[in-house]
């Protein structure tokens, strides 16, 4: 009996320890690893539908694709137009960096991972939780479990580089995230860019997101 | 004269059935546009007998061409072949509209969560980039429309994202 105790405290007291140790951090919020010109950086970028979309992939084409590669489109369940839109910036971005490179064609820098809504447009904000959940859930398994058993890079996180701006399902994928923090495996440093559309009131993730992640920005400062 | 009206990709039956109602089309018929069409998404245009699942749909009243259809992959041609768009207002068609430097009349959603088309019309109305109505004012927001009072809309400078990330991830980034 006293073997489960000792077991119990062990464990308490380490996760514990890493809760504090992860909220101390986030305060600090420096340390960044210096990186080469050359050296390449994943990313991963969430799609919420719509207007999101269409933002984000803005966002993203302001940045140096051979730089930031390979790219993961995180896309919600059902969302066709987002998945679309992110094959079509690809292919856009792929013909000004190779476009009479024969041997380029082919090479598919990116991927389309698809995570169920946390919440449906018009969803009543009471039975969110419920869905958010089953997100979550989902969200866990993209960023805890695949990386785990990857044969390429086992112990890197799923991606190095995590952007989001501002649909309700980045927070259980933020959330699934900080508990990769809490135990201690390697994370993306994580960036949320509040919407264009949100002009006088923050967003509900930008709420909840603002005290998280790595870097924010947002037009209301 | 073509003008384009869209709801993006979510639903806005008010949009949708006033673009078609008499006062609008003749609204627009006064100003010489001759065609309209409508992307819909899931809207419902109100007509007896529905669509009848049906996705694109042509008519003609009160002296207007109609086309109407649910969804495309990128409405970035309508836009481009239109003289005058019409659009709930989403952010992403708004920028989308904008930068093909199309007049644009934009009629915020209410129904979204916190009302926040309506904060985003009411900004960039004031700022002199497009006009915000409303569903019931949409007629008479047609009839005294001047494209020509609006501001040119700044094209995108992606530079500070750029150095942003380029700084965050750890590249050396110059400073200018």
């Amino acid at each position: 009996m006293a073997w489960s105790h000792l077991i119990f405290d062990t464990l308490l007291c380490f996760l514990l320890s890493r809760f504090f140790l992860v909220i101390y951090r986030s305060f600090r919020r420096s340390e960044r690893p210096m990186r080469r010109d050359t050296e390449t950086c994943s990313l991963a970028i969430f799609l919420g539908s719509g207007g999101h979309t269409a933002e984000a992939s803005i966002l993203l084409s302001a940045l140096d694709f051979s730089r930031y590669s390979p790219r993961t489109y995180i896309v919600s369940e059902g969302d066709e137009l987002s998945s679309q839109k992110a094959v079509a910036l690809e292919h856009l971005e792929s013909a000004k960096i190779t476009p009479f490179d024969d041997a380029a064609e082919g090479r598919l820098n990116y991927r389309l991972m698809r995570i169920p809504r946390a919440r449906y447009v018009h969803q009543p904000l009471l039975s969110a939780p419920f869905t958010t959940f089953k997100c979550f859930l989902a969200c866990v398994r993209l960023v805890t479990v695949v990386p785990l058993f990857q044969k390429t890079a086992p112990g890197k996180p799923f991606v190095d580089l995590l952007i989001m701006n501002g649909p309700g399902t980045c927070v259980p994928l933020c959330a699934a995230i900080m508990l990769n923090r809490l135990v201690g495996l390697p994370t993306p440093r994580m960036v949320f860019v509040e919407t264009f559309a949100r002009v006088q009131t923050i967003s509900l993730s930008g709420r909840i997101l603002c005290r998280i992640v790595d870097r924010g920005r947002s037009r209301l400062r | 004269m073509l003008v384009f009206v869209t709801v993006g990709s979510t639903r806005f039956d008010a949009l949708v059935q006033t673009a078609i109602s008499e006062q609008v089309l003749d609204a627009l018929h006064k100003k010489g546009y001759r065609r309209i069409a409508i992307q819909r998404g899931n809207s419902d245009l109100g007509m007896d007998g529905g669509d009848n699942g049906q996705d694109l749909m042509v008519f003609e009243t009160n002296g207007m061409e109609v086309e109407t259809w649910k969804f495309k992959t990128s409405i970035l041609s309508d836009i481009q072949r239109a003289t005058l768009v019409v659009s709930h207002a989403g952010s992403g068609t708004i920028l989308d509209a904008l930068r093909q430097g199309k007049p644009m009349i934009v009629v915020p959603n209410p129904t979204l969560l916190d009302d926040h088309q309506g904060e985003l019309s009411s900004r960039l109305d004031a700022l002199g980039y497009l006009k915000a109505t409303t569903v019931n004012n949409l007629a008479v927001t047609i009839s005294a429309f001047d494209p020509s009072s609006l501001i040119p809309f700044p094209p995108f400078d992606g530079s500070r994202f750029r150095r942003l990330i380029d700084q965050e991830m750890g590249y050396s980034v110059s400073s200018s």
